[in-house]
């Protein structure tokens, strides 16, 4: 009983610790709170864990109910709950006793260089900038403006704010405003609010920076405090007017800002989102002929992805199996954020996260014995790793990120047709043996279909690039398995025109089982597949220029010529009969060709042809205009309306 | 004007080569009505001008006027897909409906008659064949004598129609019948469905003899003032393997390239044909992934220039087997069917001839490495 007290001050120590490196403005609030909580500690200082809980329970009423909500959750299935006990056990363990109400991702943020999961040369160099800006603080410098670029959850802001609150420095963080929905501001038009959209409205805030430097001015008084603008969400632009409206803008801030200033540009995935990968490219570029320097994150490995998740679980006290952690930092893809929510998700509730059939199993098993809810899992995690090994990712995670690839990496993927080099025993373990000639060595990747799926690939681009490229990856003597290649791709092209045209690809009816659907995805494994499967003696790997299809280009010459020949119908037309197609092009054209002279009048005659007949409503008339009109065709009128 | 076009008869009468048919067809229109008439017969032989001759037959010189219209027809389709789950098919009721198709399609016609091409349409060719025969019935001829005549419509390549628009065909060559006429065209009667083919009268074209194309040539170049040597006039006909059409536009190159004609004139083959041999003796010289790529590059070639794959694919067969031993002619030919089928099942012609010559290529290889180890 005598300890408690001190348990409780040593967490709200640790509360503060939390929100004070969580910079800025938060800092104000958070020491307010700080300085109400040491006075009620002092206050009650010989005070019972009783009259504490007391205060706290009258602070925050939905507590109780919290509890018993977890309560009810726990007895449902291992009779093990998060009793007050329990609660009372981790107490003494000196975890901090709200942590199931705080996200992970808050809580163990990181508070020193060491828990940054980010390569440490990285943070070397942001902070070697950091250093040099903020130390110097003199107003002659030029180029102050820092570009960190890399997807989301690499830690780019984590990293900023710890380097800050090491160097001692306080960073000021541009945040967006609200935003206004278009509906409330035409609810509240006729209050005389004024719509200024975010895009202006960062417009104003950077043109303040730059010219009255204000920020530094803000920053408290005698204490030499520096400061850092930290500029982590840029307004969304929406077209190449209002992009080039912030590329402007932002040039302008490298250029002339007088306070080291960070922007964080956060890349996406390029598969997610065509238009918008370019825009930030050239935001970053802009920049940096703007003098800003630039530093790329790359996605967090998956080692120190998974450092950082055993840690937190070390310090939550959570037995997570390895097994699990692995899959965690596996489908995270590089971001850590994802990850550590993943990780607490999974805390809260690890029986679930299995599929019935096994968990099922494994609530049998544990009836009875509940307490060794850890070795459950751990016998849980390995079933269910085994079968991810025999079913090659049958099961879906309840979590991870969907990861998308972009269509030349899964291209490259599939062209390279990276195998193990080892035989593998499983093969000779099946019911029955392959012949020599249909053994491969397993893929050193996800099934096919899978890549296909995370690239978001239709069947028909994807087995063109394949075609278009695949002859480059085969070694020089293996025509055999060009020829296996070529006649998948045969196939596949089989199956797609059974599909509606092909190209009727209407949105309306894109559901799952759509025949359409179906089709498309069973060409692209046929396709990929196919040319997996052919190319059993890749060409040694070396680097290959992908090129995007040139059949694509043939076909759209091909429409082009089929036009022109069209035209050039008509001359042939003008003797009295018509000729297809293809007799056209086999048999006219050539002997036109070698008619040389004669090709070329006609050609001529051809045009005068066309160009008149534009002016006249598109009627080709090769006979008198007088006989026509005596013929008293009904026809022409109709025409003539219609092309009017 | 081409000699081709230029000597074409124009009556039933003047016909030299299929006088016989030409006769039966004079008198099957005598009374000034006809059945629905399919001709079929292979290229060259004869069918387009049977047709342009009949018609004036039927219509007299009004069917010489012709005029050409690059129309455009609008075409409302009824928009429906297949759905599967019940919650689309709530979705689709409200966004079903029509939406307009705009089909380009150039028609030649006179009073009397339509004359086009629905293949050119593509996968929309059924909507065309529709449509254009409801226009057409809508607006009826009247004869001199108050009586009701009939149109007639001329359909090219009808082998080359989808399934679905030959099926529209047939319902609509049942509806209009009263009111117009259709003489179908084509190459080869096995691809037009059996339904349509009951209800036409079928004539078949045959390809001319070789002495027959040889008399074709000899009264061209009587016309035309020349004299034609009888060795050069039969490898004329030798090679213009049996299409008259080709026999007289190879007789016309000839002309150009040299004049007065010698017995052992060389007659030049078509630019692409060429093209198709060179790509077979890049075949055959070397068999590898690399030499594909290139012989994949040449077909690109071709097919820019519109020449179609089907004959592409025979000219490259028939190249080959020039230089195969017997002991492989078969199974090549067994693949060149069977990369044929799948080409004309499929949509991008390449990727079938390609395995066709990279089966070729394998089948070679293999044989060269048993034959000279």
């Amino acid at each position: 009983m005598g300890k408690r007290p001190v348990v409780v001050i040593s967490s709200s120590d640790d509360e503060d610790g939390g929100c004070s490196v969580s910079a800025g403005c938060n800092s104000s609030r958070s020491k307010s709170e700080r300085s109400v909580g040491r006075k009620k500690c002092r206050r009650l200082k010989k005070a019972s864990v009783l009259n504490r809980q007391l205060c706290k329970q009258g602070h925050k009423e939905e507590e109780a109910n919290f509890d018993a909500l977890l309560k009810d959750f726990y007895e449902d299935f291992h009779g093990h709950s998060m009793a007050p006990g329990e609660r009372g056990r981790r107490q003494k363990l000196g975890s901090p006793w709200a942590d199931s109400r705080e996200l992970w991702v808050d809580k163990y943020r990181p508070r020193s260089l060491e828990e940054l999961a980010v390569h440490k040369k990285k943070i070397e160099e942001v902070k070697m900038w950091l250093e040099e800006w903020v130390r110097t603080s003199k107003e002659q410098f030029c180029g102050h403006v820092l570009v960190i670029t890399g997807q989301a959850g690499v830690g780019k802001s984590a990293t900023i704010n710890v380097i800050a609150s090491q160097l001692g420095a306080e960073v000021c963080e541009w945040k967006t405003p609200t935003p206004t929905l278009w509906q409330e501001y035409i609810h509240n038009a006729n209050s005389g609010t004024h719509y200024i959209s975010k895009l202006e409205e960062f417009e104003t805030f950077v043109e303040r920076v730059r010219k009255y430097s204000l920020l530094r001015s803000i920053s408290k008084d005698g204490s030499k405090q520096s400061v850092i603008l930290l500029i982590d969400d840029l307004p969304l632009t929406n077209g190449r007017v209002a992009h080039g409206r912030l590329t402007k803008c932002l040039h302008f801030l490298a250029q002339s800002t007088q306070i080291p200033t960070v922007i964080l540009v956060t890349e996406y995935g390029k598969a997610d989102c065509g238009d918008n990968t370019n825009y930030s490219e050239e935001l970053v570029l802009s920049l940096e002929r703007a003098g800003a320097s630039k530093v790329a994150f790359n996605p967090l490995t998956f080692n120190s992805v998974k450092k950082t998740l055993s840690r937190i679980c070390r310090e939550e006290q959570c037995n997570v199996p390895s097994e699990w952690i692995d899959h965690i930092a596996k489908a995270s893809g590089g971001d850590i954020r994802h990850a550590i929510t993943c990780l607490q998700y999974f805390c809260l509730r690890p029986d679930l996260m299995l599929p019935l059939n096994l968990s099922a199993l494994s609530i049998t098993q544990s009836r009875g014995k509940s307490e060794d809810l850890s070795e459950d899992l751990n016998e849980m995690s390995k079933l269910i790793v085994n079968k991810d090994e025999n079913l090659d990712y049958e099961f879906p995670l309840p979590f991870g990120r969907d990861e998308t690839l972009t269509l030349f990496h899964a291209l490259g993927k599939f062209l390279h047709n990276k195998r193990e080099t080892v035989d593998c025993s499983a093969l000779g373990r099946d019911l029955f043996t392959l012949k020599d000639r249909y053994k491969r060595f397993p893929l050193k990747m996800d099934s096919p279909e899978r890549v296909v799926l995370q690239m978001h690939g239709q069947a028909r681009p994807i087995a063109d690039f394949l075609h278009e490229n695949v002859l480059d990856f085969l070694s020089d003597e293996a025509i055999e398995d060009a020829w296996i290649v070529a006649s998948y791709l045969s196939d596949a092209d089989r199956l797609l025109s059974t599909s509606l045209h092909g190209q009727a690809w209407s949105p309306i009816v894109a559901g799952k089982h759509d025949p359409e659907n179906v089709t498309q995805l069973v060409s692209a494994s046929v396709a990929v597949r196919g040319v997996l499967f052919g190319n059993s003696h890749p060409s040694p790997s070396r680097w290959h220029a992908i090129r995007s299809p040139k059949l694509w280009q043939v076909e759209k010459l091909r429409r082009h010529n089929k036009k022109l020949m069209l035209l050039e119908k008509f001359e042939a037309y003008s003797i009295f009969s018509s000729y297809g197609m293809s007799v056209m092009a086999t048999e006219y054209k050539p002997t036109l060709k070698r008619l040389g002279f004669r090709s070329l009048e006609d050609l001529q005659v051809c045009r005068k042809m066309t160009e008149c007949s534009k002016m006249e409503v598109g009627v080709y008339d090769l006979l008198d205009q007088d006989e026509l009109e005596g013929g008293a065709s009904v026809e022409s009128e109709e025409d003539e309306i219609e092309d009017w | 004007m081409l000699w081709v076009d230029k000597y074409r008869p124009k009556t039933l009468d003047k016909m030299i080569v299929h006088q016989e048919i030409a006769m039966n067809l004079k008198k099957l229109v005598s009374e000034h009505d006809c059945p629905h008439l399919l001709f079929y017969g292979p290229p060259g032989a004869g069918k387009k001008t049977l047709i342009m001759a009949l018609l004036k037959q039927m219509f007299g010189p009004g069917a010489e006027k012709v005029k050409i219209e690059n129309k455009i027809w609008k075409v409302d389709v009824s928009f429906c897909s297949h759905v599967s789950s019940f919650y689309w098919l709530i979705f689709q009721i409200g966004l079903a409906g029509t939406r307009t198709l705009d089909l380009e399609l150039t028609t030649l016609s006179s009073t009397h008659h339509v004359e086009l091409n629905p293949s050119d349409a593509g996968f929309q060719d059924r909507y065309i064949v529709q449509e254009i025969i409801k226009e057409m019935a809508k607006s009826r001829p009247i004869d001199t004598k108050g009586k009701k005549g009939f149109k007639v419509l001329v359909l090219n390549e009808v082998d080359k129609l989808s399934r679905e628009a030959q099926h529209s065909l047939r319902r609509t060559m049942e509806k209009y019948s009263a009111s117009c006429r259709l003489i179908l065209c084509c190459n080869s009667s096995s691809k037009v469905t059996e339904a349509v083919r009951s209800r036409c009268l079928n004539v078949r074209v045959n390809a001319p003899t070789e002495e027959q194309i040889i008399r074709v040539l000899e009264f061209i170049g009587k016309k035309e003032g020349l004299s034609l040597p009888t060795g050069l006039g039969s490898r004329i006909a030798a090679q213009s393997n049996r299409s008259l059409r080709r026999a007289i536009l190879s007789f016309e190159t000839c002309r150009v390239q040299q004049y007065p004609f010698t017995e052992n004139q060389a007659v030049p083959p078509m630019d692409w044909e060429q093209y198709v041999s060179e790509i077979a003796i890049d075949i055959v010289q070397e068999q590898s992934p690399k030499r594909l790529f290139l012989v994949r590059g040449k077909l690109y070639e071709l097919l820019v220039n519109c020449i179609p794959p089907e004959i592409v694919l025979k000219k490259l067969l028939s190249e080959l087997l020039k230089k195969l031993d017997s002991e492989l002619k078969h199974e090549v030919c067994h693949w060149a069917a069977y990369y044929e089928h799948r080409m004309r099942m499929g949509q991008k012609a390449i990727f079938h001839i390609e395995a066709f010559v990279a089966k070729f290529m394998s089948i070679y290889k293999q044989f060269l490495i048993e034959t000279f180890g």
